[in-house]
């Protein structure tokens, strides 16, 4: 893994910035912007409908999109739909599925908002929302979801926490679910871009993901479901593309994936998605997770002894993936941040990080947090280790 | 605290600067908030704080570090600073409103609505003659003593006296003359002319001056006029002088005469000592009701100063 071949796919690297929030938005190789500027550019027009050449390409186009992904994570093509993010793709589930009252929705105490929201608006439904409290270090309590998987319609869990980096044992939640005759919706916003996702391995029967945060665009994401569970879902969205045909009064509906992908959808966005894929596909996913955590061990061995450092999760690197989520004693998170950004140009995410719901648990304001990436160096952690430092003795 | 200051700043660049403007909107809730005793939530202090020592602490670690430690005190010395400023700027401007000058009644010094001076200004004696040995000061200056009787005097027996000391060759007593004249339109002032030669050895202009007042005791005024209206240089060439003397209607004959039979040097020589008693240090100087004003001001000094 060449980093400096990678770097210089990066022209917003040239900037002579570190950007260690790649967790909220990562950044964007050429090749993506050019295969998106290049549907602009040459064939600008709508897939799935129109039969001139335009429309024949990008239909192609699409089709092949769908088939990348579908490889990507292991799976068939009519198993992938296009959403504009991960949210949308949980929100799809949580409406599609058709929960009724006292059907029970498990989840960890450590969901990104958008895990966690669709779930408290279906309680108003009679919907059961119940928490799988983490261990003291952050880590997944199988015994404590063991104790609560019963009755469980279904599991929707994060697979790698924003938060921190944790990824939680999805195999063995996954089977103790399907042994309890639950389904199992993944949120892998965090998990896609830096692990390999085998989802005939893994048998999750939802999975999602965001296109923004692995080197692809932003407003376009993917729903991954398998088959027979994707033909029981109602669609969510209604409009164009999702009919078969229809009259004033009734519609005969598309099969999946068609009938989930309501309008004229996000083509270029499509396009962007699949190369980013196959940018990281070409690189490997285990040289990227390598990467990462060897990155991740600088960190942590630098700072972790650090007595005005606090680190959120478990103290060894291997286990927090890209993410270095941490708090300088005294400081607020935002104060950090806004340091780094102006004494090193280092970018970071500050704050809450979408999990309110665990910081305000635990009484905190926040935490400051690095995400490390596939273009990231050691020198720039060098920098950020020092720029750490430098404001932890203020 | 340092939230004040914001809101000043960036509400005085916002009127200028649209991108200035979401930070003054903010500032100003910020302040808004903390008056109405609630917390402010905008974090702009924050930012501020973190943004300013995190420039420091690429280049001077140890003056970032003195600045973190102690931002909540220089931001209320910041604060008390500029309010105490504020204040003297309130002072200031008040001053500029009732005496042309922020530092006070002819006082000296900078002032922010007159940078350059201009209502300061004198033209101060060239020689050391006829210069008080307690001048410079504007507190000295004084009508007391002093005979104003024997100085060209329109009195319409007003309320209100208006002593003009100037010199027709001095460029700050012509920057003020038109002030005089606006006042001279009034028909509360009575008004006493005194010239002060300072510049240029005109003596000779205070000798037809008085000579003119000698014959005709209004046309002093006249001839004022059509003095500060000349090129300065032509003050001393006497055949001009004396075709101006022709132009405002008086014969320049007679009043070389006059100059002559009436001993006017002598009335000229007295005026100057009366002069000195003044404690003048500069031209202009204008006595209206008996207070103080150096320099040429704005026409509103002058009226309010009457009663």
């Amino acid at each position: 893994m060449n980093i400096e071949t990678i770097r210089n796919d990066f022209p917003v690297l040239k900037k002579d910035v570190i950007y260690l929030d790649s967790s909220c938005v990562s950044l964007k190789p050429k090749q993506v912007v050019e295969a998106m500027n290049k549907y602009y550019y040459e064939f600008p027009a709508c897939a799935g409908r129109s039969i001139h050449g335009f429309g024949s390409k990008v239909s192609g186009e699409i089709t092949a999109a769908r088939k990348n992904l579908a490889n990507f994570f292991s799976t068939k093509p009519n198993e992938i739909i296009f959403t504009r993010n991960a949210t949308e793709g949980i929100n799809l589930v949580a409406n599609s599925l058709g929960l009724k009252s006292g059907d029970k929705v498990l989840t960890s105490d450590k969901e990104h908002n958008s895990n966690l929201l669709p779930w408290q608006n279906l309680t108003k439904e009679g919907i059961l929302h119940q928490v799988v409290l983490s261990n003291q270090d952050n880590t997944f309590n199988l015994a404590e979801f063991e104790k609560q998987i019963e009755g469980t319609r279904l599991v929707s869990i994060v697979h790698t926490s924003n938060l921190d980096g944790v990824s939680f044992p999805v195999e063995k939640i996954i089977k103790i679910a399907h042994r309890n005759g639950a389904l199992v919706l993944l949120d892998c916003a965090q998990s896609a871009p830096h692990k390999e996702l085998n989802m005939r391995k893994l048998d999750a029967d939802f999975m999602v993901c965001s296109g923004h945060k692995m080197l692809g665009p932003s407003g376009i994401g993917a729903l991954y479901g398998k088959a027979k569970l994707l033909d029981q879902l109602q669609p969510f969205l209604l409009g164009g593309s999702t009919v078969r045909d229809a009259t004033y009064t009734s519609a005969e509906f598309e099969g999946a994936p068609a009938k989930f992908e309501a309008g004229l959808q996000n083509y270029a966005g499509i396009i962007g998605f699949s190369e980013a894929v196959t940018y990281l596909r070409n690189i490997g996913m285990k040289k990227i997770q390598h990467h990462e955590q060897e990155l991740n061990k600088q960190l942590t061995d630098e700072l972790l002894n650090l007595e005005a450092i606090s680190l959120i999760g478990p103290a060894g690197p291997s286990q927090r993936a890209g993410i270095f989520s941490f708090n300088i004693k005294d400081k607020d998170p935002h104060e950090v941040a806004l340091m780094l950004d102006q004494s090193a140009k280092i970018m970071v995410r500050s704050g809450a990080h979408c999990v309110h719901s665990w910081f305000n648990a635990r009484n905190l304001k926040g935490s400051v947090r690095a995400s490390l990436y596939l273009y990231n160096t050691e020198e720039e952690c060098t920098t950020f280790i020092d720029a750490v430092k430098a404001i932890a003795t203020l | 605290m340092i939230c004040i200051l914001a809101l000043v700043v960036f509400g005085t660049l916002s009127i200028f600067s649209a991108r200035h403007r979401p930070l003054a909107k903010e500032a100003f809730d910020c302040v808004f908030r903390k008056l109405t005793l609630r917390k402010c939530e905008s974090g702009l202090d924050l930012r501020l704080k973190s943004q300013l020592t995190g420039k420091l602490l690429r280049r001077h670690p140890r003056f970032a570090k003195i600045i973190y430690k102690n931002f909540e005190l220089l931001s209320l010395a910041f604060t008390l600073l500029f309010l105490i400023s504020f204040v003297y700027m309130g002072i200031g401007g008040y001053n500029y409103y009732l005496y042309g000058d922020c530092n006070g009644p002819n006082e000296s010094g900078f002032c922010i609505f007159d940078p350059l001076g201009s209502n300061e200004k004198t033209s101060s004696l060239e020689t050391g003659e006829a210069c008080p040995s307690n001048s410079p000061s504007p507190k000295y200056l004084t009508l007391a003593n002093v005979n104003l009787d024997i100085f060209p005097t329109y009195d319409r027996g007003a309320e209100n006296d208006v002593i003009f000391i100037g010199c027709y060759a001095c460029p700050y007593t012509r920057e003020a003359y038109p002030q005089i004249q606006k006042l001279l339109l009034r028909d509360d002032v009575n008004f006493v002319f005194a010239h002060f030669p300072i510049k240029g050895k005109n003596d000779h202009l205070s000798d037809i001056l008085n000579a003119i007042y000698l014959i005709d005791k209004q046309k002093f005024i006249t001839l004022n006029d059509a003095l500060f209206e000349l090129d300065p240089l032509l003050l001393k060439d006497e055949d001009v002088i004396m075709q101006l003397v022709e132009e405002i209607g008086m014969d320049s004959e007679l009043v070389q005469a006059s100059i002559i039979t009436n001993n006017v040097s002598a009335i000229t020589a007295a005026q100057a000592i009366e002069l000195q008693k003044t404690g003048l240090y500069g031209t202009p100087t204008v006595f209206v009701n008996g207070n103080a004003v150096v320099g040429p001001k704005p026409y509103r000094v002058y009226t309010r100063l009457l009663k």
